[in-house]
């Protein structure tokens, strides 16, 4: 081989190699949604990456400019971007920011730019940078944070606890004052010669502490009253891990290992997504506190999901704690029925309702081992109705609401 | 009966249990002066004349835990029968461990109320 066929061998290589690193370079762009650029300050030449063209949605051969990139900027961004090229300008830093796009379908993205500040030979002022679209993330963000603003209202019709207390609180003073007036009307009648006066003045205080009583039970009763549920087809799954991500702390905190054996490929319910999920979180609450007692074995809360038969699915919530108690499953369901020192006896009873108004039913049985399991198993969605809804939650957790 | 005209203090921010308590009290033969908070108590020129305080725990400003240890402080040592309606095993520990005479749950029972009484007073 003479010493010239070597060189071209080798430049063969190299090209070969270069486009390689090329093709792999566009490809990594592509799949991480990255594009790169660089942009030379005192011309204002600026060139882009394939991938960039992509993300600004621009035909690749288009002369790069600061106004057309301008054109694609989100109206309310627009400020803030100029601000930071001039910016950069002047100071020659770094380059961090993130801004949005307004395509032109209306559709919005979100870009997170890094960019690098370098000295060409000459020594002017280019940045070398990074465009990410980041708008899938954000846009899960966004929907992890309207979940959790979701599930909190949820959490805060559900915490019976706090709420029984108020409520005790509350009853206790006007019963407290109408059963000492009984006594006190009592004895002032057996007096010799008997208190009418008093008697009747009592009678009157009575009265009123009556009324008082009576005003803290209608405020319960419009708090509980049943609203109609909302037909939308709901992701069984999903609503579940919904659930977990707001009690997850809650687990934690109690020790609690969480496992979840959720069958795939379920055909969605057709119900109301709160209402299953205060159904759900009241039962993952009412495992924790079963097994809050626990402390010679593991406290183990496993969530299962399955088909009950071809048209029913079935939810599980099983349970390591204390198992059902003396009264077996069937008073558990009752209204007032409690074990817990600071329950009020709801939680079951309108679970219950909640999931009979599903066409549904749930019930309770004790473990082989220790613990109980808490069931419910709901009619699949009818397939004429195929969009799942999603209606205003907020609103109505508002009107569920205090 | 109790010892005629015994003085009784009542302070308690909820109507219903003060004005059935004040008229109770009184049908038992007490003087009774009813507060509707702890400071108006403290404030008032009974607190030297007061031979036993029934006193409501949650109150807003001052509790009756506080009014408690305030008493304490200034060196009285009326005797107390605390009322209350929230089940809090471990306050009724701490006030009876700081000498209350009692700690009686609302709703509250004549039965318990008069041996709270007792218990200060004596029986008669």
């Amino acid at each position: 081989m003479t010493g010239d066929t070597r060189v071209a061998t080798k430049c063969g290589h190299s090209e070969a190699a270069l486009k390689r690193s090329e093709a792999l370079l566009a490809e990594a762009q592509r799949l991480s949604c990255t594009g790169s650029f660089c942009w030379r300050v005192a011309t204002d030449r600026i060139t882009w990456s394939e991938q960039l063209y992509r993300i600004f949605e621009i035909d690749k051969r288009t002369p790069v400019t600061l106004e057309l990139i301008a054109s694609r900027v989100h109206p309310d961004d627009l400020a803030s971007l100029h601000e930071a090229t001039n910016r950069a300008r002047t100071d020659g830093r770094d380059i961090e920011l993130e801004h949005r796009l307004l395509m032109p379908d209306r559709s919005v993205k979100h870009l997170h730019v890094v960019a690098h500040a370098a000295r060409d030979g000459d020594g002017r002022l280019e940045y070398i940078g990074a465009v990410q679209d980041i708008t899938q993330r954000r846009l899960a963000e966004e929907a992890l944070c309207n979940a959790r603003l979701e599930l909190a209202h949820v959490a805060r019709v559900m915490s019976l606890g706090a709420l029984t207390a108020s409520i005790a609180h509350e009853v206790s003073q006007p019963l407290s004052g109408i059963i000492t007036n009984a006594s006190t009307c009592l004895r002032m009648l057996a007096a010799d010669p008997p208190n009418v006066d008093g008697a009747r003045e009592t009678a009157r205080r009575t009265l009123r502490d009556g009324s008082r009583s009576f005003e803290v039970i209608t405020r319960l009763r419009a708090l509980f009253t049943k609203k109609e549920p909302k037909n939308e087809l709901v992701d069984l799954n999903e609503a579940i891990r919904e659930v977990l991500a707001l009690s997850c702390s809650d687990l934690q905190r109690n020790g609690v290992a969480l496992r979840q054996e959720l069958a795939d490929d379920l055909p969605r319910v057709s119900g109301d997504r709160v209402q299953l999920q205060q159904v759900l979180l009241n039962l993952i609450l009412n495992a924790c506190d079963a097994m809050s007692a626990v402390h010679v074995r593991a406290r183990q809360l496993v969530i299962t999901t399955q088909r009950d038969g071809h048209d029913r699915l079935c939810v599980g919530v099983r349970d390591s704690g204390v198992g059902l108690g003396r009264d077996g499953p069937d008073r558990l369901f009752e209204p007032f029925y409690t074990t817990k020192a600071e329950g009020m006896g709801f939680g079951l009873f309108l679970s219950r309702s909640i999931i009979e108004d599903h066409h549904g039913r749930l019930w309770a049985a004790a473990n082989d081992g220790p613990g109980a399991t808490f069931s419910f198993s709901i009619p699949c969605g009818r397939c004429d109705v195929t969009e799942t809804v999603r209606g205003p939650l907020t609103a109505r957790l508002t009107e569920m609401a205090l | 009966m109790t010892p005629a005209r015994a003085f009784v203090s009542l302070v308690d921010d909820d109507i219903s249990v003060r004005e059935s308590l004040q008229a109770f009290l009184s049908e038992l033969g007490f003087a009774v002066r009813p507060f509707a908070s702890a400071e108006a108590f403290l404030h008032s020129d009974c607190v030297g004349e007061t031979e036993c305080l029934v006193l409501d725990i949650a109150m807003p400003a001052m509790s009756g835990i506080d009014l408690q240890r305030e008493l304490q402080c200034r060196g009285y040592a009326i005797p107390i029968i605390f009322i209350t309606a929230q089940q809090d095993e471990a306050v009724r520990a701490r006030v009876i461990a700081h000498g209350a005479v009692g700690c009686l749950s609302k709703p509250l029972s004549e039965a318990a109320m008069l041996e709270a009484l007792d218990a200060v007073f004596g029986k008669t």
